[in-house]
């Protein structure tokens, strides 16, 4: 069964429903009311005709009645015409005068009937319709019956019946349909201030929790969903914003307590303890900023307009992770392009991004082995280490948060490639992930460029 | 030389002025925004650690009236939140330093001293690396406590390298460094003066390796020596 599931479509159905009934409703009725015009006309003009009849039937002075009809009435009710014919009854059912062959009536007379009476008969196959006067001429009761032969040739008026159908009846419909046209433009037109709304709610996201559907032009009946619904996004808003401040709060309830621990480990006599506690709470710290780091992105709306400089940035995620490198006895290059790369996107975010990648490379790669950063002019950005690699059953594993390769290593929260993955996200980046035909893992960024630098 | 130190948490507060006191500076502890203020009205220090989560308003408003007042005393900036925006409005009011918690409490001096010892400021002795040392007012590298006889343009590289120390210097700081403005810099120019400045300071004996990160700058870093 097919659904109307939009509001225009339901009415354009029972819309086509109505018009479909009225139509033949009011075919209906013109009919009949055409057919009850018709009928009174006719019945109008055999009342005249026996009144005229009567008129001229005379009492003569020997008591017997004459009926001398001139002779424009003669032909009228002549054999050969036979439109029209007469009859003359008397109270006992005798025929006076009749314009019939056979001198009989013709209508059965009914003695109990009133002044005027319009009857229907059959002579022969003809149908025929006229009226029945009395009068009382001389004392005596008298019927005078004038009627028409409705299949005669001159007989207009239900030529005219016929002549509407086939030529003028027929403008109902159009109008109807084109009153169907107008009711859906004139539906759209009323509609369009929800369509308007619903293409404003499209654009509600965890990031923009502030918009709220315009209650100027929307009709009074939908006016309460409307502001309804403006009402729950409120509520939904308020959700957000405390759920931004736990975030806040959380930071700084973690944060503080993880400062006075570092600061009592730094202050220990046992260097080796305070080494081995100091290592905890920094990879206690790492999870914690990634998870705040997590929740902010969860938040975070990338201004469009937002322009930033990806060579700029490597350079300096380059720079800050170098120092702990070289530390752990890894090296740290930045090759490709040295002029401005610009690309689509929040500097801070695509640093963040950029150092993700880096910090797994740096775990990931031996010692004296370099983590390179590749940045192109087509707005991508590399990095590549000379570690194990990503092996087919892992490409997708390593995205998810909190997966680790191994379970027991320190300072690996899981969570820096899903946070790489959302900041790609934002910006409309895609990650690519491939093994280097060295040995090793290149994580690649593809930002969207800027121009005038060419399309990837 | 004495530091106010603004922060709501006794216990943290506590650790960091046991700290500053071990490194040698006197301490002053102050737990609210409205004590802070009136403090800051009437006295002066040589620099400030500021957290900006405080109960009775945020620190961020006490180096905006600060700064209003066009006092320029260095202003650290401690923070437990690390989000974008508050980092960007931090260091928008005019703060000198801006650090995240937790914070390992040697940076948090290392980044005091830098601060302390910029132009202007009261921290003017001199810079230690290992064995090497290099005495800012005399500008004089010093390899276990020997004067050193370096070229110019070396001196000025290692001065640079080590008032960085712990942190990447690119390229083009240590050219605009040396040459400042003056223009026409021969594109390996920086690379030979490194070159030499390493060779020198390793034929001297000092236990200090200068790192270059290709494509990024040069770090001043202790000699590592793998265990034997």
């Amino acid at each position: 069964m097919i659904r109307f599931e939009s509001i225009i479509s339901r009415i354009v159905i029972l819309h086509v429903i109505a018009v479909a009934i009225t139509s033949v409703l009011m075919s209906l009725a013109l009919s009949w009311l055409l057919s009850v015009a018709t009928n009174n006309i006719h019945n109008e003009a055999m009342e005249e005709q026996a009144v005229s009849l009567a008129e001229h039937l005379v009492l003569e002075p020997d008591g017997q009645l004459s009926l001398h009809l001139p002779p424009n009435l003669q032909g009228l009710y002549s054999q050969p015409y036979g439109r029209y014919s007469y009859a003359v009854v008397d109270a006992a059912g005798k025929t006076l005068f009749s314009s019939l062959q056979n001198r009989a009536p013709v209508f059965a007379v009914d003695p109990r009937a009133s002044t005027v009476q319009f009857l229907d008969t059959h002579i022969g196959g003809a149908a025929i319709s006229g009226a029945s006067i009395r009068r009382i001429i001389g004392g005596k009761t008298l019927w005078v019956q004038a009627a028409e032969d409705l299949a005669n040739n001159d007989v207009l008026i239900d030529d005219i019946v016929d002549d509407f159908y086939r030529h003028v009846g027929w403008i109902t419909l159009p109008i109807l349909f084109l009153l169907l046209v107008i009711d859906i433009a004139i539906f759209r037109r009323a509609l369009w201030p929800l369509r308007q709304a619903s293409e404003t709610a499209q654009h509600i996201t965890p990031a923009r929790t502030d918009i709220r559907l315009p209650l100027q032009e929307i009709p009074s009946e939908v006016r309460p969903l409307v502001s309804a619904i403006n009402k729950a996004l409120d509520r939904l808003d308020e959700g957000f914003r405390l759920q931004r401040e736990f975030t806040a709060d959380a930071a700084h309830e973690l944060r503080t307590p993880l400062s006075i621990l570092r600061t009592r480990v730094e202050t220990l006599d046992d260097p080796g303890v305070a080494k081995a506690l100091h290592q905890d709470i920094e990879a206690m710290s790492r999870v914690v900023g990634q998870l705040l780091d997590i929740a902010e992105l969860e938040a975070f709306a990338i201004d469009p307009a937002e322009v930033a400089d990806l060579q700029a940035a490597a350079a300096e995620v380059a720079g800050f992770v170098a120092p702990l490198a070289l530390e752990q006895g890894r090296e740290i290059a930045l090759l490709g392009a040295t002029a401005p790369v610009l690309v689509k996107g929040n500097a801070e975010m695509i640093k963040r991004a950029i150092r993700n990648l880096a910090e797994n490379a740096i775990r990931h790669t031996p010692k004296d082995t370099v983590v390179e950063f590749v940045v192109e002019e087509n707005g991508k950005v590399a990095v590549q280490d000379r570690g194990p690699g990503i092996s087919d059953e892992e490409r997708d594993l390593i995205f998810r948060r909190f997966w680790r390769r191994n379970r027991n290593q320190q300072g690996s929260s899981g969570l820096g490639l899903s946070i790489v993955q959302r900041i790609a996200e934002l910006h409309g980046a895609t990650i690519e992930v491939e093994n280097r035909v060295m040995g090793g893992a290149q994580f690649s960024l593809q930002f969207i460029p800027v121009p005038p630098y060419p399309k990837a | 030389m004495r530091l106010l130190v603004i922060e709501d948490n006794a216990l943290l507060s506590e650790l960091l002025a046991k700290g500053l006191r071990t490194a040698g500076y006197e301490v002053d502890l102050l737990a609210t925004a409205s004590e802070a203020q009136a403090v800051l009205m009437t006295t002066t220090y040589a620099a400030i650690i500021l957290d900006l989560g405080l109960p009775d308003g945020d620190g961020l408003a006490i180096l905006r009236e600060l700064r209003h007042r066009k006092d320029s005393t260095p202003v650290l900036v401690l923070t437990a939140r690390g989000g974008l925006q508050d980092r960007v409005s931090g260091l928008r009011s005019g703060a000198d330093d801006y650090m995240v918690k937790p914070f390992a409490l040697e940076e948090l001096v290392a980044r005091l001293e830098a601060q302390l010892r910029r132009p202007g400021q009261q921290l003017g002795n001199s810079l230690h690396i290992a064995n090497l040392e290099f005495d800012l007012r005399g500008r004089q590298a010093l390899i276990d406590n020997q004067p050193q006889v370096l070229s110019s343009r070396e001196t000025e590289v290692l001065e640079l390298l080590m008032r960085s120390k712990g942190r990447v210097v690119s390229k083009k700081q240590v050219e605009d460094h040396i040459f400042g403005l003056s223009g026409d810099v021969a594109s390996n120019a920086i690379e030979v003066y490194v070159h030499r400045l390493r060779k020198q300071l390793s034929d001297r004996g000092a236990k200090v390796t200068i790192h270059t990160i290709r494509g990024v700058g040069y770090l001043i870093a202790e000699e590592k020596r793998d265990p034997v």
